[in-house]
Formats: C-alpha cells, structure tokens, sequence
C-alpha cells in the first residue's frame, strides 16, 4: 500500500480545509477512502454499528492534487480506506489556506500515519517553513469496507432547491433551541416549510419560490396527521420530521463555497442534501425520519 | 413595527428569568422580570415605536410568556437582520402572535404563535411614602466599563453618595482586598448629580450586574435612591430614528444586621 | 516605597501583570534604590518571571518612602488575583488611564494601586501584603552558549500549527537547523496524538548562535504566555540556553526603562524505551524542577512592625543600630547574589543554597530544594545517544 498526494494550488487547498472542517464539526471520527480517481470522506452515524453512512462526500482528486499515486494492496483493491480522528485532519490543516504546498502520505512511523507536509511562507523574511504533522490512522481490513459504500437510497418524493444556507442555518438554529425535531415540508410548488411544535410555541418559517428539480407525486396522506393544510394541495406537498441539531450541522457546510444545494425528501422517511461545487465534490447528508 | 432588532436587544437586556409578564397599555408594551423579591427589571417601548399599536382599553391586557422563546422567535433570521414585525394578541388564554418578514429577503416569512399564561401580580416595590434622597444620571457607557472592570468575586458593592467631594464613591470588597472608585460631579461621565445630605447603600454586586447587559444597549441611566435604600436605575435607548425604549431596574439594599 | 506611572506605561505594566498572572498566582514585589523588581513563580515550581523597571519608567519614584533605613526597600508579596484586579483591561488601560500611583501604606499593611483615570474617576486597590519575603531564582544568563534573538512572531506563528492538547515543545537546536515539536510522553498511545514538527531555517531568526547541539523540552503554556507578552509590547525576544536540564531564558527589553526575564525549566525527553510508566511520569516531574528558587526573609516579618520599629529608631539611633544590624546582613546577602548573578559566577548557588537565610517552606523541602539541585548537574549527561535513535524513527518517513 502507497499513497502520495501533492496540492499547490491556494483555491483547492482552501476548499479542502474547508470541506474537511465541516466533516470535523459533523462527526468525531471518519473514513478516508482513496481511490485511484477520486477522495471519499464518509461519516457513519457515530452511535451505531454497521449503519449506512450519513455523509458521504466524494471530491475528484485530479482537481485538487498536482501528483496523485496509489497502489493499494493488489490489482483488485485498489483503494485504500483510513480511520482518522476527523478533528485531527481538520486541526492540521488550519494553516493551509496560508501555506505554499501540501504533500499528503501514508507513513510507518511506530504506528499507521497520515504524514501531511506543509510548506509555509515566513512572515519575516524570504525563507519557507517545513511543518510535518503525523496523524495516527488505522488501514480499514478489506471485509470491512462495504460497511462504507454508497448507500442506497429509495426514490425521492420531491427535490427542491434550497435558500442560502447562512439564512436557513440562522433560522435553523433558533429553531433549534426551542425544539429538538423540526419538520421539513416542500411541496411541489416551489414552498419550503420549517416547522417547530412544543409546548411553549409554533413556529413556521416559510420560503416560496424555489426551484423544484423533481416531483414524484402525488403524496398519498391517508394515514397523516390530521392537520389540514387549506391553503395548498396536500397531495402536492411531502415532509419529513427530522433531528435539528443534525440539520444545522449539515447547513455549517455554508463554508464551502458551493454552486447549489439539493434537499430531497422521501415523504416521512429521509432527507437528503446534496451540495455540489465548480469542481464537482458532492457532499451528501443523510438524515432518517423520525417517525411516531 | 418596521424592525425588532431593537426591541429584541432590549428583551435580551432583562433575560435574566425565564419568565417575563407581558402587559399592554395605551402608553405602550411593558415586560417585566423579576430575581427572587429583590430585583424587579422591566422593559418599556412606548406605543410610538410602532407604526400601529391598538389595545382595548377597558381591560388590562396582561399575561406571562417565556422570554427565551420570545427572544429567539424575534431573532428568527439572525441578530444582524432587520425584520419588520406584527404582534396580535386575542384575548386570555390565547397565544402571542408573531409575523416576522426580513427586509433583505423578500421570499420568506415566519409567524409564531407564543403561549402564554395568566400573569400572577408583579411586585409592588416603589413605596410612595419614601422620598427621593438621591439622583444621579450617569453616561451609560461609561458606567458600564466601571462595572465591568469591577471584580466580579464581590459579594457587596456600597454607594456612597454625598455632597461633598468626591460625591460618588463606589466600594466593592473582596476577600482580602478593598477597591474603591471616587468620581466627583465634575466627571464627564456625571451628567447631573442632586443630593442634599450624604447617604451609604449597599447591595449586592449580583444584582447591580444584572443591568449590564442593558448599559451595553443604552445611552444614558439615571440612578435614583430612595429614603429606604431602594435603588431605581432607569436607562435610556435611544434608536436611529430618534424614538427611545426603556428599561428600569429596581434592586432592593442589603440591611446592615 | 511610592512611585507615579505615567498612563501609556501603565499600561506596559498592565501587561507585564496579566503575562506573570499566567506564570503564578503570587506576585512578588521588591524596590531597589533604582528599580522595581516584579517576580512570580509557577506552583510546580518548573516557571519563573522577573520584570525589572527602572526608574526611568515612573514619574516619580521612591524606593523606601516610608522607610527612615536608607537601604531597605519594599519587599512583599501579593496575591496574583489582587495584581490583575488593578489592571482589569490592560488593552485599553492607556486611553483611560492618565496615571498610576503605588505605595505602600504601612498602617494598614496594605499596597494601595491609585488609578487615575479620564472622567475624574479614581480608583483606589487595598491590595493585602500575604508576606514581606522575596524570592529570587538563580540562572545563568549571559553566559551561555546557544543564543538567538527574533521576533515573538516566528514562534506564535509555529505554535499556531501544534494542537491545543500539547502541553510542553521540544526544541532541537544546533548550528544548521533548528525543529520543534510537541513532546509526547512516552506514556502516551501514540496512535490517538498527532505529532508536529516544524522546521525553521536559522537564517529566518535574526541572530543565531548554537553553541552546542542541544535538546529540550518545556512548558506551552509559559511559553505562549510570555509570546503574548512580547507581542502585545512588539518586542523582540532573545532565547539563551545551554543543554538539557539547565534552563532556557526568554529576554525581553526595551533597552533603558524595563527588562523581562522568563524562566522555564526543561526536562530531559522521554524516550520510549523508558519502562515502568508510573515511576516515569513522577520523574518527570522532578526533573522538571529545576528553577532554583531561593527566598530572602527579612527578620521582622510584620511590616507595620517594621515601621512601628523605626518610629522609635528615629528616637533612639543606638537602638536604630542594633536593630538594623541583621537587615544589613541580610541585604548584603542579596547585593552580593546579585552582584555575583552579574558577572555570572554559579558556584554562588552552592553558597547561597546553605545559607541560613534561605527559607524553604518546610525542612523537608529545603532538603529537597538540595536534591533537585544535584539532578541539575547530573543533566550534564543527556542521553543524547537514545534520543538520537528515536528522531531517526520518527523522521523515517517514506
């Protein structure tokens, strides 16, 4: 197994930290999948055992990476997949968007590492700086690894634009602190709900106008809660009760500088938001339903 | 109401229980706190803040809401947002109603429905027997940064005021040491000074620090002592647009055994 | 002792305050004829701070104001809590300070801080005198071998790379390279920890002198504490430092008005070949304490004592000449360390550790002041030879 990596570019290697840092925020531990062509980061929900990934990010690593070799550990495995500390990576990168050149290998050094060299320019005069971190990984055993593809989702119900997220993370976060599940509802004329119930208050927070990518209807509410939405076809209108905090997490992606932001509902069972760069990474967020 | 930023930053100002008692007057929207029977803070925005205001006169409107969830419903698209705001309220036993619209963004909009509980009484603490034996307006500014430099392991903080120089002595004890601050009513930051005879009052620094955060939002306080060492703080907001909110904070003297 | 502080050094003083508060929780205060003598020690005894302002600091300035004996200054301590009180915001202290004001007021037995401030307003700190001793670490400076003077901005920018858990660096210095890392305890699972270092060429410092290739390793925190200090005045810093064991010296001065010295202990590295892990981490520690610490208690511990005495003094100059006898030899002690300090004999440690004067706070620990004092020795030999095989492991990369 060999893997060396080199950036130099300050566009990529700012986006990477960025990308990277929203994963730390998202999850205490994470795998780096390598792969010939492209970069993985995936987050397994943190509690559970085997459980489908709940973020799963893929970054094409010709735009990103000047040199890019892989040899995994024969000519069917050609991948390599890495446990990592997500904190770990993101604390050694801060100084990237600053830095000259980052070489990323995997090393031996009385344990498994992932040896990022970092050039730095000096602030006080002409020379450059060597910064080496070593970051203890652990090589994830081929049996392992189906525990960490894509996962496979039904066909959603509705796909739908979403506002900026700086905007929808600020009401998220209020949200946050008056309930813990906030119920996403999009219907298929361009309406985006966020709604909270507790015992204190109701609040509403309504977006018009979106993009709607797809609709798959119409939303079979027979056996819905039986709150009547007068006001618009429910047939036309699918949601999804999920966990706020894991919601706003996702939105903290705001920092990546992303071309757009897909939320796709599977009607009372999953969200998903997909957010997409210029140069093509995909972060995907899982969120179940949380149903009564 | 074209913004409740405003109005939110002086919610926020008296936050410090959870509930507040929400009270409607044709003069204007009045919320009060209070910190056990010692401290009563209350937030005033007069009724020409808003470009519309209507209350029933012939019954008071008056009820408790938690001030937590009042606060983040106003904050509902950020602190740094200006959004126009419409409150309604039916009758007891309704709920709060809140429309929230930002003015930056025009396809979006929040209402709140609050609930709400039937108010008991709020304290009575002015006592009208007393009399006014000191007044002091202070910059609020300035007054702010004397607190905030105070040590905040002090139990008791004691006002001395008094006619003769230095007028205003402010003593706060710690465990081994004393600190004191002398300003005479010459300072900048004394903008009027009425006392006839001198008097000390001592209070708890909790309670004194409780009207920081509204200081940080104001312009101006007044200090006002009475004959039985109830201490009234009166701060002014003043916003752009010239209109002004209020807050009051009584706080209630530490007896000498 | 009195002495006026002019507002803009105040708030120099400010932050030399707030910098020692990161040091220790005591702060020691001591007046010579022409300066003023800040110091504090950290609690594991592995960290020591002196800050010297001299009379040209202060707009006023009396040593022993109060003091009718011609030679005795003020010498007490404080707690570090009553010192930062004084100087709540040190950043903004000189746009509303117009001056300071410390004296000691020797009825009450307290140090009064008198802040005068825009607006009219003055403030007034009744700081509790804990003890009327001082202290005073012995180190060499000067003398050594391995000097380099830069900026504070090449470190902050390098401990800027190391993770908020590491808690001591490593500097590996000789003539052609220089590295730090952050020190991991052998002790450590280093499959949890990530490992820095940081390689900075010699011709970035603007003067580096290693006399020997040298290895050591001391406190983060200290370390970030007197960088803040050298930043917040944008002065630049001068590390001296011999081998292992000895300690490394931070200066940092203005030229005439004051002059700082940090003090940090270092430690041999642990290597990982090292086997029980319990008795390891206790030898640290001991390792560690290699600041020495000597403290000078005048005979009369009271001070309003002190002053009671020399009201009668005034009375009666017989008395005054036998009372003031032990003081006089006491203060000689102290112009002779200093003197000796100066032109940088050591072997005065060894004079001064027996002598009487010294208090340790218990017996038992004077013996122990003894015994970390030969370990200072016995660093002489550093296993430079075992370190030498864990760098090439760890720099074996590919």
């Amino acid at each position: 197994m060999k893997f060396r990596a080199v950036m130099i570019d300050a566009g990529p290697m700012r986006e990477f930290t960025n990308i990277v840092s929203t994963i730390s925020r998202l999850s205490k531990e994470c795998i780096l999948r390598l792969s010939p062509d492209k970069i993985y980061l995936i987050v397994s929900e943190d509690n559970s055992g085997p459980a489908p990934p709940m973020l799963w990010c893929e970054m094409p690593q010709s735009t990103f990476f000047l040199e890019y070799q892989i040899v995994g550990v024969d000519d069917e495995h050609k991948d390599i997949y890495l446990g990592i500390v997500s904190a770990n990576l993101s604390k050694s990168l801060v100084t990237l968007k600053t830095a000259k050149c980052l070489k990323m290998k995997l090393t031996k050094k009385q344990c498994p590492c992932l040896t990022l060299e970092i050039e730095m320019p000096s602030s006080t005069s002409q020379q450059s700086r060597q910064v080496t971190h070593d970051i203890p990984v652990v090589v994830i055993p081929r049996k392992m690894w189906s525990e960490f593809h894509e996962p496979r989702v039904p066909h959603p119900d509705i796909s739908i634009e979403l506002p900026a997220l700086k905007q929808l993370r600020t009401t998220i976060d209020r949200m946050k602190c008056m309930s813990p599940e906030v119920v996403i509802r999009a219907s298929a004329e361009g309406r985006l709900t966020l709604q909270i119930k507790t015992d204190l208050a109701k609040v509403s927070t309504r977006f018009k106008d979106l993009r709607v990518e797809a609709f798959e209807g119409p939303i079979d509410h027979s056996d819905s809660e039986t709150e009547t939405q007068t006001m618009e076809d429910v047939s036309r209108t699918c949601y999804c009760r999920v966990d706020a905090k894991k919601f706003s997490m996702f939105l903290s992606a705001d920092q990546i500088s992303h071309n757009r932001t897909i939320c796709s509902i599977v009607h009372k069972k999953l969200v998903i938001l997909c957010l997409q760069t210029e140069e093509n990474v995909k972060l995907q967020c899982f969120i179940t339903g949380i149903v009564y | 109401m074209d913004s409740g930023k405003t109005l939110c930053s002086l919610i926020k100002a008296i936050q410090f229980q959870e509930c507040a008692v929400f009270c409607a007057m044709q003069e204007g929207l009045k919320l009060t706190v209070e910190e056990g029977k010692c401290v009563q803070a209350s937030a005033y925005i007069p009724a020409d803040n808003f470009n519309e205001y209507h209350v029933r006169d012939d019954v008071d409107v008056m009820f408790k809401i938690s001030i937590a969830v009042l606060t983040e419903c106003l904050n509902i698209f950020g602190s740094a947002e200006e959004s126009s705001l419409k409150m309604y309220y039916r009758c007891e036993g309704s709920p709060l109603l809140l429309v929230l619209q930002p003015q930056s963004f025009s396809n979006v909009m929040t209402d709140c429905e609050i609930s709400t509980q039937t108010a008991e009484s709020v304290l009575e603490l002015r006592d009208e027997d007393t009399e006014e034996v000191a007044k002091l307006v202070l910059k609020a500014p300035a007054f702010l940064s004397l607190l905030v430099d105070m040590e905040k392991t002090c139990d008791i903080i004691e006002i001395n005021l008094s006619p003769e120089h230095p007028n205003v002595s402010i003593v706060t004890y710690g465990m081994q040491d004393r600190s004191c601050i002398d300003m005479p009513k010459s300072s900048d930051m004394v903008q009027s000074f009425n006392c006839e005879k001198s008097v000390t009052l001592k209070y708890q620094l909790q309670h004194i620090r409780l009207i920081m955060k509204a200081l940080a939002v104001s312009s101006k306080v007044v200090l006002r002592c009475s004959s039985n060492g109830l201490l009234l703080l009166q701060l002014k907001l003043e916003k752009e647009d010239q209109r002004q909110m209020f807050s009051e904070f009584y706080i209630v003297p530490l007896l000498d055994d | 002792m009195k002495c006026h502080i002019p507002g803009p050094n105040v708030k120099v003083l400010g932050r030399t305050i707030h910098a020692l508060a990161r040091f220790g929780d005591e702060l020691y205060l001591e007046s010579s004829p022409d300066a003023i003598l800040l110091r504090t020690l950290n609690a594991a005894e592995s960290a020591y701070a002196m800050i010297k302002f001299n009379k040209v600091f202060f707009s006023y300035f009396n040593y022993n104001f109060y003091s009718t004996d011609d030679k005795e200054g003020l010498k007490c301590k404080i707690s570090m809590k009553s010192a930062l009180n004084a100087f709540k915001s040190p950043t903004h202290m000189d746009k509303q300070v117009e001056n300071l004001e410390i004296k000691l007021d020797p009825e009450s037995c307290k140090l009064i801080f008198i802040v005068k401030c825009k607006h009219g307003i003055v403030k007034t700190h009744f700081v509790s005198i804990l003890d009327c001793k001082a202290m005073q670490a012995v180190y060499s400076k000067d003398l050594v071998h391995s000097r380099i003077t830069c900026s504070q901005k090449i470190f902050t920018e390098a401990l800027g790379n190391f993770q908020s858990s590491d808690d001591q660096v490593t500097i590996e210095a000789n003539s052609n390279s220089f590295i730090i890392r952050n020190y991991i305890d052998c002790n450590i699972d280093l499959t949890k920890v990530i490992r820095t270092q940081i390689n900075i060429k010699p011709t970035e410092f603007d003067s580096y002198v290693i006399g020997t290739e040298t290895i050591i390793t001391f406190t983060l925190k200290e370390f970030k504490a007197l960088l803040g200090f050298a930043e917040a005045l944008s002065l630049p810093l001068q590390l001296q430092f011999e081998i292992t064991g000895k300690p490394v010296v931070f200066i940092v001065h203005n030229g005439t008005t004051f002059e700082a010295h940090f003090v940090l202990a270092t430690s041999k590295p642990d290597t990982n070949t090292q086997a029980s892990s319990t008795q390891n981490s206790s030898a640290v520690k001991r390792k560690r304490k290699e600041v020495h610490i000597k403290s000078n208690s005048p005979i009369k511990k009271k001070l309003h004592l002190d002053v009671d005495l020399s009201k009668y003094l005034d009375e009666d100059s017989h008395l005054f000449n036998y009372i003031d006898i032990p003081i006089e030899k006491d203060l000689n002690n102290i112009d002779e360390l200093v003197h000796n300090k100066t032109t940088g004999s050591q072997s005065i440690l060894h004079d001064n550790m027996e002598c009487d004067n010294i208090i340790p706070a218990s017996p038992t620990s004077k013996i122990k002041i003894k015994a970390i004092f030969k370990r200072c020795f016995e660093s002489t030999f550093d296993p430079r030879s075992i370190q030498g095989l864990v760098l090439a492991e760890n720099s074996d990369s590919e």
